[in-house]
This record gives structure tokens, sequence and C-alpha cells, in this order.
């Protein structure tokens, strides 16, 4: 559309004595009028209707567009997963801040509050996207031999010895852990060697995530959960790069999620299937939380390390271990001040 | 017209083959049935409810699936499909690799009030008001394959309880390898110390007196002070249901988690886990294990 056209429009709706357009209102129909020209009905079904690739931010709309974007998804997910799906707008319970607390002397990393997450949250199976991670740590992994403490890289190589090695051994730290991995499959667990520390979105008070954000698709809420507006998101992965924890994931291909498996209870901002291009996190299972229920992860834990509860009631679980166990924050050094607590007994 | 007629031929293959697996697993040892149930938990038979939702309701519950929530072959959930008929929700989703519980449509499935607690009054109160629990009387029923309580074969009173003497066991070599050399508190208490001589249907606490098997934590909280306060506080141990501070909660009692025969050899019962997450693409698993000899990341 040319310069002069616009204008000539612009000035058209001027004259016929409307309100002044605003510029989004512009944008809508331009966008509708090449949208229309380009896009095949088919792949319009898929990705959303032209109205919702056209929404505001959440929190800019007004409670009407609210109930149009919600009903316009609804009406989409109830049609992708041939069963009735509710996407709630569930406002956040008033003078409550989430905090969790994960016993790490109890996890046996069964691995099962990440698969009920999977099932709670509506992630892609295929590729396989999983908010959790648990993180195994070899028991006496440390050595403070002195045979090891001399020995190790840099060793010579073809091209010349340029590392600088000025005592200990470059591959494994003497005296320090070595290394964690998640991809662990032993026969059962607990393993007597193994110590286990599961690790997903700590919900930060001062989020690295949400300042790097350049489109403010992602804030906190304000019971203090980081959440993401998945229509706003343009799947920059700055977030991603941002987040000290590794807790974001991205939606690099189309989600596959089968219909039977489909949890069709969902929030706007929680737990509604993603589309292709962009980012997804733990929200605490917002769309229960906001119901008054714990956590998907929280109910399937079977040794009840995980603790849930609001940090500004005394009284609740939470509060009373912060109170009585000996707790620590993960990767506290970087001031991003995590609700998220580990302790031990 | 051709889409009805469509809809009865699947009712009748799905029917059949409802009947085919239901026969086959009649034939299985009990172990193997409940491990096979599981692994089409989630996809099998989800299809086949959702596909002759009328057609065949006798045999669909006949393969019903029983899924363990933190003792393997003792904690045992039957899941019921559409409990929660709202959003659809089955009562539990249950994994198809390991058999155990992974996640709850409804919390409170089975469960029951857990009666009056005494009352400290001191922080350690716990809110106990709607607290529910799962009876584990029921579980003791199945225990023994039978629909029995304990009385059946143990009424009144056994002289040789008198004793504080334990002897080898003729039976529930299942329960306790070996009764005379039970682990628990190494040797220093015995059987009756917590089963109740007098009510082979109850266990007894310290004082003597009676207390259900659904109220374990009377009877542990008795030697084991420290966990029951913590336990009443909500710091140990496991809850289901609503955050809020006196919502409604399930509390699981001690021995849903501990079994007090073999406790003190593991606290809790080692369990398969669920398996690990895919690698990234284009790594392959020999490409991991390198990395990892290497240092690892």
């Amino acid at each position: 559309m040319s310069e002069d056209k616009r204008k000539k429009d612009i000035a058209e709706g001027q004259d016929d004595g409307k309100a002044k357009e605003s510029r989004r209102d512009f944008l809508k129909k331009l966008g509708v009028a090449t949208a229309a020209t380009t896009v095949a009905p088919a792949a319009t079904a898929k990705a959303g209707s032209i109205a919702e690739a056209l929404q505001t931010h959440f929190r800019l709309m007004s409670d009407d567009e609210k109930k149009n974007a919600i009903a316009r998804l609804e009406k989409r997910y109830t049609e992708q997963f041939s069963k009735q799906v509710t996407v709630a707008d569930t406002p956040a319970p008033e003078g409550v801040l989430f905090g969790y607390a994960l016993n790490i002397s109890k996890c046996i990393g069964c691995r099962r509050c990440v698969e009920a997450c999977v099932r709670e949250n509506n992630q892609s199976r295929d590729p396989a996207i999983q908010w959790i991670r648990v993180l195994r740590m070899e028991r006496g992994n440390n050595t403070f031999e002195l045979k090891e403490l001399n020995e190790g890289s840099p060793s010579s190589n073809p091209l010349g010895d340029y590392g600088i090695q000025s005592g200990g051994h470059a591959d494994k730290h003497v005296g320090l852990s070595g290394s964690t991995e998640h991809y662990y499959e032993p026969e059962q667990v607990p393993e007597d060697d193994a110590i286990y520390f599961p690790v997903q979105c700590q919900q930060c008070e001062d989020p690295a995530c949400v300042k790097a954000c350049p489109v403010r698709a992602t804030f906190r809420d304000p019971n203090g959960i980081v959440v993401i507006d998945y229509n706003w998101c343009i799947g920059c992965r700055m977030c991603q790069l941002a987040c000290p924890y590794w807790a974001r994931r991205f939606n690099w291909g189309e989600p596959v999620l089968p219909n039977e498996d489909m949890n069709p209870k969902t929030h706007y901002l929680g737990n509604r299937p993603r589309m292709r291009g962009v980012m997804e996190k733990c929200t605490f299972c917002l769309q229960r939380v906001r119901d008054g229920r714990y956590p998907a992860c929280v109910e399937a834990c079977p040794v009840g390390a995980r603790k849930f509860g609001n940090l500004l009631d005394p009284k609740s679980e939470v509060r009373k271990i912060l109170a009585t166990k000996k707790v620590f924050r993960f990767k506290e050094e970087f001031n991003t001040d995590p609700k998220f607590f580990y302790y031990m007994d | 017209m051709i889409s009805a007629r469509k809809y009865v031929r699947a009712a009748i293959f799905f029917g059949l083959f409802a009947l085919v697996t239901g026969g086959l697993l009649f034939q299985q040892m009990p172990e193997e049935a409940v491990a096979q149930d599981a692994a089409q938990d989630d996809s099998g038979s989800a299809a086949v409810q959702e596909a002759a939702p009328d057609a065949t309701p006798a045999t669909s519950n006949a393969a019903s699936v029983e899924c363990y929530e933190s003792i393997k072959d003792a904690t045992k959930l039957p899941k019921v499909d559409n409990v929660v008929p709202k959003y659809g929700y089955p009562n539990v989703k249950c994994s198809p690799t390991t058999g155990a519980v992974l996640w709850y449509g409804d919390p409170y499935y089975g469960t029951e009030p857990m009666g009056e607690m005494p009352k400290f009054n001191d922080k350690t109160d716990g809110d106990f008001a709607q607290a529910v629990i799962r009876p584990r009387v029921e579980h003791l029923k199945t225990l023994i394959q039978t629909n029995m309580q304990c009385s059946s074969c143990h009424p009144g009173a056994d002289p040789a309880t008198q004793q504080n003497d334990p002897r080898q066991l003729m039976m529930h070599q299942d329960i306790i390898a070996d009764a005379q050399n039970l682990q628990h508190g190494r040797g220093a208490i015995w059987c009756f110390d917590c089963h109740n001589a007098a009510n082979r249907d109850t266990l007894a606490d310290q004082q003597g007196n009676e207390v259900s098997f659904n109220e374990s934590q009377k009877v542990c909280g008795s030697c084991h002070g420290d966990i029951y306060s913590d336990w009443r506080m909500g710091l140990h141990g496991k809850r289901t249901g609503e955050w809020k501070v006196g919502g409604k909660k399930r509390w699981w009692t001690c021995t849903e988690c501990h079994n007090p025969h073999t406790v003190q050899e593991h606290r809790f019962q080692p369990i398969k886990p669920e398996p690990p997450p895919a690698l990234p693409r284009g790594m392959s698993e020999d490409d991991f294990k390198g990395a990892d000899e290497h240092g690892g990341h």
C-alpha cells in the first residue's frame, strides 16, 4: 500500500466524521487486507485467526478484548483437540506471594514431577519439552589426591602448549564435585551414591528474563509468578539467554500434543497450548494455584519433598520451612531473588 | 447415516478388542497384568473408552488400571475415568513405563475425614479441620488376597504374645522376612510394640490405646516425636489438595510412604524412575558419554 493511498484512507476516515482512527485500527485493516489475499485458509486455522495475530498485549486489553481473545482461543482449541477446552483468565488472588520449597535431602530423583508437569501443562510431546530438569550429582565425587592434583590438561598438542596451567587438574577440579547430569537412567532410585537436584523456574523477584524481553511479553504477575503472553512473544529467545537457571524452553518445532493427553482446563497465561516459535516456562501451574490447588509437581512427588504456599502467611508450610530448616537459594549471587527455596532436614 | 454405521462398526471393533485384552489379562499373573495395564494406560484404554463409551462399559471396567502412589505394590489406587466430568478428568493419570501415579485429577479420591487428632496447643498444632486421609484398612484386606480382616485368623489374645519373645513366623514372610531379626529399632522392639495383641485388626500405642491402621501416625509419633511434630506442621510428608492454610488437604500418613517392617533397610523403598529426557537433536548416546568422560558440562 503506497504512502499516498494511506494518507488518503486516513483522510477519508476523518472526513466521514468518525472518531479519529488509531494507528492500531489502521494496522488491523492493513493486516486483514494483506493476510486475506496471501494466507491460505488451512494455514490460518492452524496458526489462529488474523484477529488473534493482531490482538494486543494481555495486560493492555480491555475486558471486552480479553473476552473476545479468550473466546477465539477456546473455539480454536476445541476444534483442534476435539474436546471442550476452557481458557480461563482467573485473576490473581489478593495478598498472596507464592513461594516454593524443595527438600533436597528427600528427593529421590524419580522424575515424577517432570512427567506430572508435562501432563498438566500441555507441553509438546514431540519435540519433547520438559520444564523441570532433575540433576544428578555423584556423592563423594571429589578428590584430594596429590597424584590427581598435578596431572591433567592442558596436555601437549600438535599446535604447541598455549594453555596456562598453574597446578591442579583442568578437567576435574580437585576437591570440587565434577559434573552433574540429567540423563541418568538407573534401574532404581534413589541410588546410594547420588544426590538429586531438581531445577525449574525460580520465579525471581528481580528476573533477568523479564529485563531481557524486548517486547515485555514476559512479566511478573501480582503473586510473583513470571508469566508469558504467548501471543505477544516474538520468539527472539533473549530471555532464555538471560536466565541463569536454564528454566525457559523454546518451541523450535510445531508442538505435537495428542488429543487424549491434552489437559482441557487451561489459563491464558498458563498451560494453554503454545504455538511454534514461542517461549514457555514453569508458572507454578498458574491455572491450578489461582483456583486454590497445589501445583502438579507438588502433588506428584512421592516423597513429599516439594512444598508450596503463600509467603505472606506466617502459618503456611513454606514460611514454617523458612523459619525452621536449613534453607538456601540457587545461584544467590546473581541477585535475582528467587521465590524457590531449597532446604535440608 | 454413513457416520452412524461407522460408529457402530468402531464400537464392535473396540468391544472385541477389550474382550480379547480382558481375556488375556485374566490368564496372567497379577503383577504382570498391572504392568501391562499401566503400559497402555494413557493411550490404549483412553482410546477404547472414548471411541465406544456406552457400547462396552462392563468390559472396560474389567480392564481397570491400578497405579501405585508411594510404595510399589502396596499403595495402589484404581484409575477411574471421568471423575471430574467438567474437564473429563480421570482421578489419576499413571506412568506408562512404571505404573506410578503422576497426576491427580481428583486429589480426594477414596478419602475420608482424618478424624480427631490430639491438640497440643503449641506451634506444632496442625490444621486438621479439613484433613482427609486414604484409609489403609482396605489395603490390608487386599494384602492377603481376600476380604478377610486379620481377626478372622487371629481372634482374641494369644497367650504367646505376653512373653515378649519373637518366634519364627509360619506366615507373613512377605511382610517380614525374619521376625526374630526385626530391624525397626534395631532389635529394641518387636511385633506387639505396635500391633494390638488383643485385637489384631488394630494397632496399639505405647499406652496400650487401640489405634486404627488408618491413623498410624499416633503409633509412630509416640517414638518419633520430632518427625511427628514436623508432620503435624505440614513440613514432613506429603499433602495434596489446596495450598491455602486451612484448605482441604489430603494428608499422607506414615505407612503410605514408609514400610515399618523394612524401614531400616530403606526409609523409602527404591522405585524405578521415569524415563530421562530426550538428548538434544543430533546428539547420540555415544556423544553424550564421551562428553561426560571429558569433564562433562
